[in-house]
């Protein structure tokens, strides 16, 4: 099966749940209808969504470039991950909080739509990645340049979680393609 | 007429494979965004310590160490892509108002950022060092810098929303 089937197959399934009442129902919101009506609103909040990603994956760059050995080394580990983690945190919540009004700009377009699921699978991934690699480097972060041990599975989350927030990203853009 | 400049670049033969590929727009526009997202987050790290907002325990040069190589290597992609995607609609992107807007404010931004390396940036070694303070046009840069980089990314936005309006 070729993935435009597979995605075809998976919008059909779609249009078998309550998902395209639901879609329906949101469109008559009348935040829906007032995002809708005003033309700079949705890219408008797409943009704020952008820079959120990018408050968010910079900020994650330097704090897993760090932990890689690449960046940042006249700065410990604590002392960058401080810097950066607020950010990230921030970033996520207005990437999300916006997330949610773009949903609700295009609830059909977005909720009938394969792409989104997956991108919403990869993004629950991401986060729970997250959240252990932010727990895993607090509980480190003040031994890290005096003992090596433990230090493995951290540059690999490192790596992991570049690689899923991109995913993310691809999710993003590619719901305006999604064959539907 | 500089119209046919941009058609004959649209209908290279590169111009027409992206146009005319059902996956190759939509993956150069992906990877223009990962391109632009490192950019932009690496661009606010090192202005907001001009700025004096944020890293402030830490010397201007030291984050500038950590940020120019991100900056670079994401500006390189990002370049690349962008002359991708306009290859494949010249034409289209050249009549777009918010098109122009966007090479207009990068270019401002480059001019800007030459301006801070060639001349504001004398000294920068000792900035934000104990007892070195940063001079206030090179915070001005930074804020210039950091607002432009800011309205690029909703100029490209409403292109895409905007394609079929003008031509």
């Amino acid at each position: 099966m070729s993935i435009g089937e597979f995605l075809f197959q998976m919008t059909e399934a779609i249009r078998q749940t309550p998902i395209v009442e639901f879609s329906l129902w949101v469109s008559d919101w009348p935040f829906a209808i007032w995002l809708q009506s005003h033309f700079l609103a949705i890219p408008g909040f797409q943009t704020l969504h952008i820079l959120a990603i990018a408050v968010l994956f910079g900020s994650t760059l330097m704090l897993n470039l760090k932990v890689l050995g690449v960046s940042g080394k006249d700065q410990t580990l604590p002392q960058i991950f401080n810097r950066y983690q607020p950010w990230i945190k921030g970033g996520a919540l207005v990437l999300i909080t916006t997330g949610i009004i773009l949903l609700i700009s295009e609830p059909v377009r977005n909720m009938v739509n394969p792409i989104f699921w997956i991108k919403m699978g990869v993004l629950a991934v991401t986060i729970v990645v997250s959240l252990w690699f932010q727990a895993a480097v607090r509980g480190r972060m003040e031994q890290w340049d005096v003992s090596p041990g433990g230090q493995g599975s951290i540059k690999l989350g490192a790596v992991a979680l570049i690689v899923l927030w991109m995913l993310v990203m691809v999710g993003g853009r590619w719901i305006a393609y999604a064959p539907v | 007429m500089a119209n046919s400049i941009w058609a004959s670049i649209e209908q290279s033969g590169l111009g027409t494979t992206i146009a005319s590929n059902e996956w190759m727009f939509p993956t150069i526009e992906t990877i223009h965004v990962f391109a632009l997202v490192t950019v932009i987050g690496a661009i606010a790290i090192m202005d907001m310590r001009l700025l004096g907002l944020t890293s402030k325990g830490r010397s201007v040069k030291a984050v500038e160490r950590d940020t120019v190589p991100v900056t670079w290597i994401g500006f390189a992609v990002a370049l690349i892509t962008g002359l991708l995607l306009f290859v494949s609609k010249a034409t289209t992107y050249m009549a777009n108002p918010y098109f122009l807007w966007k090479m207009g404010l990068m270019a401002v931004a480059g001019v800007n950022m030459a301006i801070f390396h060639r001349i504001l940036s004398k000294g920068i070694d000792e900035w934000g060092k104990p007892g070195g303070s940063i001079p206030a046009a090179a915070k001005l840069s930074g804020a210039l810098s950091l607002g432009i980089w800011l309205i690029i990314p909703f100029c490209g936005r409403v292109i895409g929303f905007t394609l079929g309006v003008y031509y």
